[in-house]
C-alpha cells in the first residue's frame, strides 16, 4: 500500500480553527499594540492558516492519486448515536475526488483572496476581526464539503451562512442616504433568505433518514440503488410510497435548498445586496465558494438525482425534478443575465453575473452533466475571483484617487487611511459606481489587464478557462434538452455584452470623474494574488479540455492513476457513471464528455459580437460624462431589463406572506389556539390540578412529612447531645469502660 | 522459694496500668493527668519486655522502643498544648476546658 | 526471671511510687514519684535481660521526660490548682465510684486469669542476644520503615511544637 495522508484529514479544520482563535482572542491587541506589525500579524497568521489548509487539501490529492482514488471515509468519533432509533451520525471525512476538488478550490482560491485582503483592508479598525471571520468561514466550508454525511453538511451549510451574514454585515454601522442600516440589512436578507432554504434541507434530511435509515453518503446512495433495482417501495409506517416519488420530494427539497444557498430563482435576491460586504468577502463567499455549495450538494447527491430522472416520477406530472433543476438554472442564468445590464454598481454586475453563472452550473447539474458543472464551478471561482479582486483594485483606485482631489481641494493631508468600500458622504461619492469611472487602463496598467483577463474569461472568448466550460455545458444542453440550451446561449450573449459593457465603462474612454483621473494603482500585496488568479483563469481551461478524453477508458485501464486524464476522469471515482436501464444499474467506465464544435462555434461568434456590440456599437462613445443616462435608456431592453422582480418581491410577495402570516398569527395562532384551546382547556385544566397539589398534596402531604422527619432528628439529637460534654474525663471514662467491658467479654465468654 | 514467673511481671503491669487509669479519670490537673497516661504506658511497656524475655524474641524490645519514642513526641505537644490553653485560660484544671460540649 | 526477694521489693517500690504519684497533691511531688516509678521498672527491664531498653527508659523517661513535666510545672506554677480544694475530689461522685469499680473489676479479671490459668511454667527460653547491636540490626532491618516513619512523627511533632508555641506578635 502506497503511503497516504488521509490520516491528515482533521488538520484542514484544525488550522483554520487555529486562525480563528488566534484573530478572535489576540489579534486585536497585536493590532492596538501597533498598527503595522499588528496588521501584518493578524493578517499573514489568518493567510498562513489558510494556506497551511491548502497543503492539506495538496496532500489529500497526491494521497488519493497514490491510492488509485479509491474514496477514503476518515472516521474522528460518532458525534450523534441513539442506538435504539438506529439512528448514528459519525463524525468523518468524507475524502474523495468530488470532495478534494472543492477543498482544493476553497482553499487555494480562500488564501490567494486571504493574502490580497491583508492589502484590502488595510487601516480598518476591526481588521483581525474581519480575519476571524474569514478563517471561520473558511472552517465552515470545509466541513461543508469535506462530511461523510448529510448532517455534518449542514453543519457547514449552516455555519457559511452565519460567515456570510456576518461578512455582509461586516460595516453593519454603515447606513444610507435614509439613515436606514443597510448592510445590517442586507446581512438579514440574506439570513432570512438562506433560512427558506435551510427548512428545505432539514425536511429533505428527515425525509432521507426515514426513507433509508441513514445520513451517511455511501450507505444512504447505495440502498437507493439497491431499492430502485429491486423495485422496492418506501415504508413509511402505516404507509408506503414508491422510491420514485419519495426521491422526487429529497431532490426537490435538496433543490429548494441549493436554491438558497446558490442564489437561484426564487430566492437569488439577497446575493446582489450581498455586496455590501467587503470586496474580497465578495469574492471569497458570495463568488468561489459558499454559493458554489448548493451545486456540490446537487453532484454530491447525483446518484438520488439519476434515480428519479430513471424513474420517470414527476412533480404533479409536470416536470421531473431534475429537469425542473435544469430549468431553473437556465431561467435564472437568463434573468439574472438581463438584470446585469441595467447596474451602474461595479460589484452590482459581478454579482447577478455570479447568479447567471451559478445559474449555468446548477442547469448542468439539472441535465446530468456533472462534471461540467464541477468543470464549471472551479473555472468560475478563479476568474470570477479575479473580477471581484479585481473591482477591489479599482474601488481602492478610486478611492485613492478621490481622496487625492480631496486633499488638493482642502489644500491640506486628509487623515485616516482608505478603507475599502467606505462611502464619503460629504460629496456623496460614490467609488463604486461605474458612471464616474473611465479611462482607468493607463492609471491602473496591471488591474486593467487581469480584469480584461477574466472579464473575457467569463465572456468565454478561446481559449480562456471560461470558454471551455461554459462551452462543454452548452454542449450538453444542445444534447439533451433544447430549451435550456436556448436560455443559456442567450444568456451567454448577454455575459459578453454586460462584461463588455463594464470593461468600455470602466476602463477605456475619458475619465468621467476628478478621482478617476487620479486613481492608483493598488499595492503588490493585492496585484500578486490577482496575477495568479489571472493565470489560472487563462489555463483553468486545461483541467477539462475536450481532448483528453479520448480513448479514457483505454488508458485509465492500463494506467490507473498514472496519466492525467482529466477533470473527467477525476471524478468519474466520485460520480458514480451509470444509466439506469430495465435491467438494472449498469456501471459505466466513463462520464459522457460532449464537444459539439458547432455550438462551440455558434457561442464564440455569439460571445465576439456581443463584445464588439457593446464595446463598439452601444456604447462606442457613450456615456461622456457621470450624468449622462445609459444609451441602452431608451430601448425596450432596458425596461425588459429592469424587469422589476426585485420590486414585485417586495411590493407583492413580501406583503402577500406577511398578509398570510398576519392572518395565521391572528385567526388561527390566537383566536383559536390561544384562546380557546391554552385559556380554555390546557390552562383551566392544569390551574386546577396545580391548586390540588400545591395546597392538599403539598402542604398537608409532603410537607407534612419533611417537617416531622426534621423535628424528629432534632428531638433526637438534642437528646444526644447531652452525652458530649466536654469533660476530657467523661470521654477518658467511657473509653475505659469500653476497654474492661470488651476484656472481661475476650476472656469469659470467647472461650 | 516460689519462682518468679512471667505471671508477677504481667501482675505488676496491670496494676501499675489501673492505678494509671485511676489517675486518668479522677485527677483534674491536666499535667498529673498526663504523667498518669505515661505511667500506663510504661505499664505496657514492662509487660512487653517480660514476654520478650519469656519468648526469647526481640521484637516485643523493639516494640517497647517505638513506644517509648511516640510518648516523648506525645509528651512534647499534649504539653505544649497545656501550655497555650494555660495562656488563655489562665488555668490547667481539666473540667474547665469543655469546648466540645455538643 | 531474677530473684523472688528482690522482685517483691521492687515491686512494693513501684506500686508505692505509682499511688504516691496518683495522690499527691502537688504536682512536682507526683514527678518526683513517678521518676522513682521509672527507675524502678528501669532496673526491671535490666534484670529482664533488655539492658538497651533499660538505658532508655532512664535518659528518655526518667531524664528528658520528666525534666520537661517538671519544666512545665515550674514555669506555669501550676504546682496545685488554684481555687479548688481536693483535687481529684472534684468530679462527680458517680464517676469516681465507676472509675473504682472498673479498676477493681480490672484486678479481678487479670487475678482469675493469672491464678486459673495456671499461667506460664518454667522461666522461658533463655540466651538471646539482647546486646544493643542486635537490637539495631532488628530495628534497620525488620524495622526499617516503621522506624523511617517514627523519625517523621517526631519531626512533624516538632514542627507542631514550634507551631503551636508561636505567638502572634501585634502590630
Amino acid at each position: 500500500m502506497p503511503m497516504n495522508a488521509f490520516g491528515l484529514a482533521p488538520l484542514l479544520l484544525v488550522f483554520p480553527l487555529i486562525g480563528v482563535l488566534f484573530n478572535g482572542l489576540v489579534g486585536r491587541r497585536f493590532i492596538v499594540a501597533n498598527r503595522n506589525t499588528g496588521e501584518k500579524w493578524s493578517g499573514w497568521f489568518a493567510s498562513v492558516m489558510a494556506l497551511s489548509a491548502f497543503m492539506v487539501s495538496v496532500l489529500l490529492f497526491l494521497s488519493l492519486r497514490s491510492h488509485e482514488y479509491h474514496a477514503e471515509v476518515v472516521h474522528l468519533f460518532d458525534w450523534l448515536a441513539i442506538p435504539s432509533a438506529g439512528f448514528r451520525v459519525p463524525w468523518a471525512f468524507q475524502i474523495d475526488t468530488l470532495s478534494v476538488t472543492m477543498m482544493l478550490v476553497v482553499t487555494g482560491v480562500g488564501s490567494l483572496i486571504h493574502i490580497y485582503a491583508i492589502g484590502y483592508m488595510h487601516g480598518d479598525p476591526n481588521f483581525s476581526r474581519f480575519f476571524a471571520y474569514l478563517n471561520l468561514f473558511l472552517f465552515f466550508m470545509l466541513i461543508l464539503v469535506s462530511g461523510n454525511n448529510y448532517l455534518m453538511l449542514f453543519v457547514g451549510w449552516e455555519g457559511v451562512g452565519l460567515c456570510s451574514f456576518l461578512l455582509i454585515g461586516f460595516w453593519f454601522d454603515k447606513v444610507n442616504e435614509k439613515g436606514e442600516p443597510m448592510n445590517a440589512n442586507a446581512a438579514r436578507k440574506a439570513f432570512v433568505a438562506n433560512r427558506v432554504g435551510d427548512f428545505a434541507m432539514i425536511l429533505a434530511m428527515a425525509l432521507t433518514f426515514w426513507s433509508f435509515g441513514s445520513l451517511e453518503f455511501e450507505p444512504v446512495f447505495s440502498h437507493a440503488l439497491e431499492m430502485f433495482e429491486s423495485g422496492e417501495m418506501v415504508h413509511f409506517g402505516l404507509f408506503s410510497a414508491s422510491l420514485g416519488s419519495v426521491l422526487t420530494a429529497v431532490t426537490t427539497l435538496f433543490l429548494i435548498g441549493a436554491t438558497g444557498k446558490s442564489a437561484q430563482i426564487p430566492l437569488y435576491v439577497w446575493l446582489p445586496d450581498a455586496m455590501a460586504g467587503p470586496t474580497p468577502v465578495s469574492a471569497l463567499i458570495h463568488a468561489a465558494t459558499m454559493v458554489t455549495s448548493g451545486i456540490y450538494l446537487i453532484v454530491r447527491s447525483n446518484v438520488l438525482f439519476e434515480i428519479v430522472r430513471a424513474s420517470g416520477a414527476t412533480i404533479f406530472g409536470i416536470v421531473s425534478s431534475p429537469d425542473l433543476v435544469a430549468y431553473i438554472g437556465a431561467a435564472t442564468a437568463l434573468l439574472a443575465g438581463l438584470i446585469a445590464f441595467t447596474q451602474f454598481d461595479i460589484k452590482k454586475v459581478l454579482a447577478y453575473s455570479t447568479v447567471s453563472q451559478l445559474g449555468f452550473m446548477i442547469a448542468a447539474a439539472g441535465m446530468g452533466a456533472y462534471v461540467a458543472a464541477m468543470f464549471h464551478l472551479i473555472t468560475h471561482a478563479f476568474f470570477k475571483a479575479l473580477l471581484f479582486l479585481g473591482s477591489g483594485s479599482v474601488i481602492h483606485g478610486m478611492e485613492h484617487g478621490h481622496h487625492h482631489i480631496h486633499a488638493h481641494n482642502h489644500g491640506k493631508e486628509v487623515h485616516g487611511t482608505p478603507q475599502g468600500d467606505t462611502h464619503h458622504e460629504e460629496d456623496n461619492f460614490d467609488p463604486q459606481d461605474m458612471r464616474t469611472m473611465g479611462g482607468l487602463r493607463y492609471r491602473m496598467k496591471t488591474t486593467f489587464i487581469v480584469y480584461m483577463i477574466g472579464a473575457l474569461a467569463l465572456a468565454g472568448i478561446v481559449p480562456l478557462a471560461g470558454f471551455w466550460s461554459k462551452d462543454e455545458i452548452l454542449a450538453h444542453g444542445s444534447e439533451h434538452n433544447l430549451i435550456v440550451y436556448i436560455l443559456l446561449t442567450i444568456a451567454a450573449v448577454c455575459t459578453a455584452f454586460y462584461m463588455g459593457r463594464q470593461l468600455k465603462m470602466v476602463f477605456f474612454g475619458e475619465p468621467r470623474h476628478e478621482a478617476a483621473a487620479h486613481a492608483e494603482e493598488s499595492p503588490a500585496v493585492m496585484t500578486v494574488p490577482l496575477m495568479i488568479l489571472a493565470t489560472l483563469a487563462v489555463l483553468g481551461g486545461g483541467l477539462n479540455l475536450p481532448f483528453l478524453s479520448q480513448g479514457i477508458a483505454e488508458t485509465y485501464h492500463e494506467h490507473p492513476g498514472g496519466v492525467f486524464l482529466g477533470l473527467e476522469g477525476w471524478l468519474e471515482h466520485s460520480i458514480a457513471a451509470f444509466e439506469l436501464t430495465e435491467e438494472g444499474v449498469v456501471h459505466l467506465p466513463e462520464t459522457p464528455k460532449v464537444f459539439s464544435p458547432g455550438v462551440a462555434g455558434i457561442s464564440t461568434i455569439l460571445a465576439v459580437g456581443a463584445l464588439v456590440l457593446a464595446f463598439y456599437v452601444v456604447y462606442a462613445n457613450k456615456p461622456k460624462t457621470a450624468e449622462e443616462p445609459d444609451p441602452l435608456q431608451s430601448t425596450p431592453i432596458w425596461w425588459f431589463s429592469v424587469l422589476p422582480l426585485n420590486t414585485l418581491y417586495m411590493n407583492y410577495i413580501v406583503p402577500g406572506f406577511n398578509r398570510l402570516a398576519q392572518w395565521l398569527a391572528d385567526k388561527v395562532d390566537w383566536a383559536f389556539w390561544h384562546d380557546f384551546f391554552h385559556d380554555r382547556i390546557i390552562r383551566d385544566t392544569f390551574v386546577g390540578f396545580a391548586h390540588f397539589a400545591a395546597n392538599i398534596l403539598d402542604l398537608k402531604g409532603v410537607d407534612g412529612m419533611v417537617n416531622g422527619a426534621g423535628s424528629l432528628a432534632k428531638r433526637l439529637a438534642n437528646w444526644i447531645r447531652q452525652t458530649q460534654t466536654g469533660y476530657a474525663r467523661n470521654y477518658a471514662l467511657s473509653i475505659f469502660l469500653g476497654t474492661v467491658v470488651l476484656l472481661a467479654y475476650f476472656i469469659f465468654m470467647a472461650n | 522459694m516460689p519462682e518468679v514467673t512471667i505471671d508477677w511481671y504481667v501482675a505488676l503491669s496491670v496494676i501499675l496500668f489501673s492505678i494509671g487509669a485511676l489517675g486518668v479519670l479522677l485527677r483534674r490537673n491536666a499535667i498529673i493527668l498526663f504523667m498518669s497516661i505515661e505511667m500506663m504506658l510504661n505499664a505496657a511497656n514492662l509487660a512487653f519486655v517480660a514476654f520478650a524475655r519469656h519468648l526469647g524474641d526481640l521484637d516485643g524490645q523493639v516494640l517497647v522502643f517505638f513506644v517509648i519514642t511516640v510518648a516523648a513526641a506525645e509528651v512534647a505537644v499534649g504539653l505544649v498544648l497545656i501550655v497555650t490553653i494555660f495562656r488563655t485560660k489562665k488555668s490547667i484544671n481539666i473540667d474547665e476546658i469543655h469546648l466540645m460540649k455538643g | 526471671m531474677g530473684n523472688p526477694i528482690v522482685f517483691g521489693i521492687l515491686a512494693i517500690i513501684a506500686i508505692a511510687s505509682a499511688l504516691g504519684m496518683l495522690l499527691s497533691r502537688n504536682a512536682v511531688h507526683s514527678a518526683l514519684f513517678l521518676v522513682l516509678n521509672f527507675s524502678t521498672i528501669a532496673v526491671l527491664y535490666l534484670i529482664l535481660n533488655a539492658p538497651f531498653i533499660a538505658m532508655v527508659q532512664i535518659t528518655v523517661y526518667a531524664g528528658a521526660i520528666m525534666v520537661l513535666f517538671l519544666f512545665v510545672i515550674m514555669l506555669l506554677g501550676a504546682e496545685q490548682l488554684r481555687g479548688v480544694r481536693g483535687d481529684w475530689r472534684g468530679s462527680e461522685r458517680w464517676q469516681q465510684l465507676l472509675a473504682g469499680v472498673l479498676t477493681v473489676t480490672l484486678l479481678i479479671v487479670f487475678a482469675v486469669v493469672l491464678f486459673q490459668g495456671g499461667g506460664a511454667t518454667g522461666s522461658g527460653v533463655t540466651a538471646v542476644d539482647t546486646s544493643p547491636s542486635a537490637l539495631g540490626l532488628r530495628l534497620f532491618e525488620a524495622y526499617l520503615l516503621p522506624f523511617e516513619l517514627t523519625g517523621v512523627l517526631l519531626l512533624a511533632a516538632m514542627i507542631g511544637v514550634v507551631v503551636l508555641n508561636k505567638t502572634k506578635k501585634r502590630g
